[in-house]
């Protein structure tokens, strides 16, 4: 059986980082299912799901990483008007870093708990805010 | 005090409870994928672009719409009512409407909105034709200013008729004592809108244009070389007003992109908020 729960977030920076792990729990043990696999996967092409220490320092340490490899004044090509949309496509560094970051996460279940490592968290992270995003929590495995 | 002049709240949550017209409006307004915008949402943005008031134009092209309002006078009022604190209403009528003077009174005399919106080539009029007097009359009568959809439009049924820069001269010559804003800095004739801001001082234009390229990089080609900084930094620096035309444009990159200029510290003051309180002789923080 596989269940999707959708985890909505309202950021309000720019570049933001949260940790979501708590939620992620949660949506197991409401799930029901004891054996199998969690997915997290954020919708968006501007955010990112990895996973990482939660720790301040680490964040801002991956904050100004991401922000010297790919600088907000570079000469990108995806900034110009974009007929699809009726509006003017500006967020090139938040599709590169979601890019580095990846979109998704997997975790084992086992016995209803999610396994992890002691120092492990589920971090998501946006590239593009402020915004509403929705980030999908999908278990898959057996009762 | 920073003022966003130009923002199209088509978007807003609150007014968009029916799902058909939401639709209606990502069809004539040609915005599309943009979802609808909680107001916190909104306010976030504004928060992180630095502005503390958005001025929210309607849309009123009804007549040649089956009747429907894309955006009414009344919706504006709702919004400003549920965020005074934030929001500046201005109003819109369909000149084509027969009762298009009578409702405008309305929304300057019961619903306070603070403008007019016009846009000259979607309503299919010239600024200077004679048979807008009317409305003319009523924003004078109210010390009420109008701005207009200037150069080019990216809505459907649109072109650029009606919308150069010069099309205002005549409007500009004859009622002085009219404050008018061609919108967009009439792009891509900018030269035209300084011209016109040389001559007539009320005249103003907004800065709620981004159709090439990022903010810094446009915004640099538009305020520093299609129009020498110089002009804009000693001349005109009393009729350019910061808007973004949200969200069609990028609120927060253009805000950060024009601070980067170059302006003097006064004359970026002035585009961003002062300008827009004597534009609109209205302060929202003396009330």
């Amino acid at each position: 059986m596989i269940k999707i729960i959708p985890l909505e977030i309202m950021t309000d920076k720019y570049n933001q980082y949260f940790i979501i792990t708590k939620e992620v729990k949660e949506a197991i043990a409401a799930s029901g299912i004891r054996e199998g696999m969690v997915t997290v996967e954020t919708k968006h092409t501007t955010t990112g799901i990895t996973v990482n220490e939660s720790l301040e320092c680490l964040q801002s340490d991956v904050d100004v990483f991401l922000k010297k490899l790919i600088p907000e004044d570079a000469p990108y090509s995806h900034c110009h008007m974009l007929q699809d949309y009726g509006s003017t496509g500006g967020n090139p560094t938040g599709h590169l870093k979601a890019l580095l970051i990846g979109n998704h996460c997997h975790f084992p279940i086992v016995d209803g708990k999610m396994i992890a490592g002691s120092a492990q968290d589920i971090w998501f992270c946006e590239f593009d805010g402020p915004s509403q995003r929705t980030i999908n929590i999908i278990i898959e495995g057996t009762e | 005090m920073v003022i966003d002049i130009h923002v199209h709240p088509a978007f807003f949550e609150p007014i968009n409870e029916d799902e058909k017209k939401e639709e209606l409006r990502h069809d004539e307004l040609n915005l599309h994928k943009n979802g609808t915008a909680p107001l916190k949402h909104f306010f976030n943005k504004m928060n992180c672009a630095g502005i503390d008031y958005a001025v929210l134009l309607p849309e009123d092209y009804h007549t040649s719409m089956n009747g429907e309002v894309l955006v009414s006078n009344e919706e504006i009022r709702r919004l400003v009512d549920l965020a005074p604190d934030r929001f500046i209403g201005f109003a819109g009528v369909d000149p084509h409407d027969e009762k298009a003077a009578e409702k405008l009174e309305y929304a300057f005399s019961e619903l306070d909105l603070k403008g007019l919106k016009l846009h000259p080539s979607r309503q299919d009029f010239h600024p200077a034709d004679r048979k807008m007097d009317a409305l003319y009359d009523i924003c004078e009568k109210y010390d009420k200013p109008i701005l207009f959809h200037a150069g080019l439009s990216f809505e459907p049924h649109s072109t650029t008729k009606n919308c150069r820069p010069l099309d205002f001269e005549e409007l500009a010559e004859r009622r002085k004592d009219l404050r008018i804003c061609l919108a967009h800095f009439g792009w891509p004739w900018c030269r035209e809108t300084a011209m016109l801001m040389l001559k007539y001082p009320n005249v103003y234009t907004d800065t709620g244009a981004l159709y090439f390229d990022s903010a810094k990089e446009f915004y640099t080609q538009m305020l520093t070389r299609d129009v020498p900084m110089t002009w804009i930094d000693r001349s005109l620096r009393h009729q350019v007003m910061f808007g973004t035309n949200d969200p069609r444009f990028e609120m927060i990159r253009m805000s950060k992109a024009i601070e980067e200029l170059g302006f003097r510290e006064s004359t970026l003051e002035l585009i961003k908020g002062k300008n827009a309180v004597e534009f609109m002789h209205y302060d929202p923080e003396v009330r």
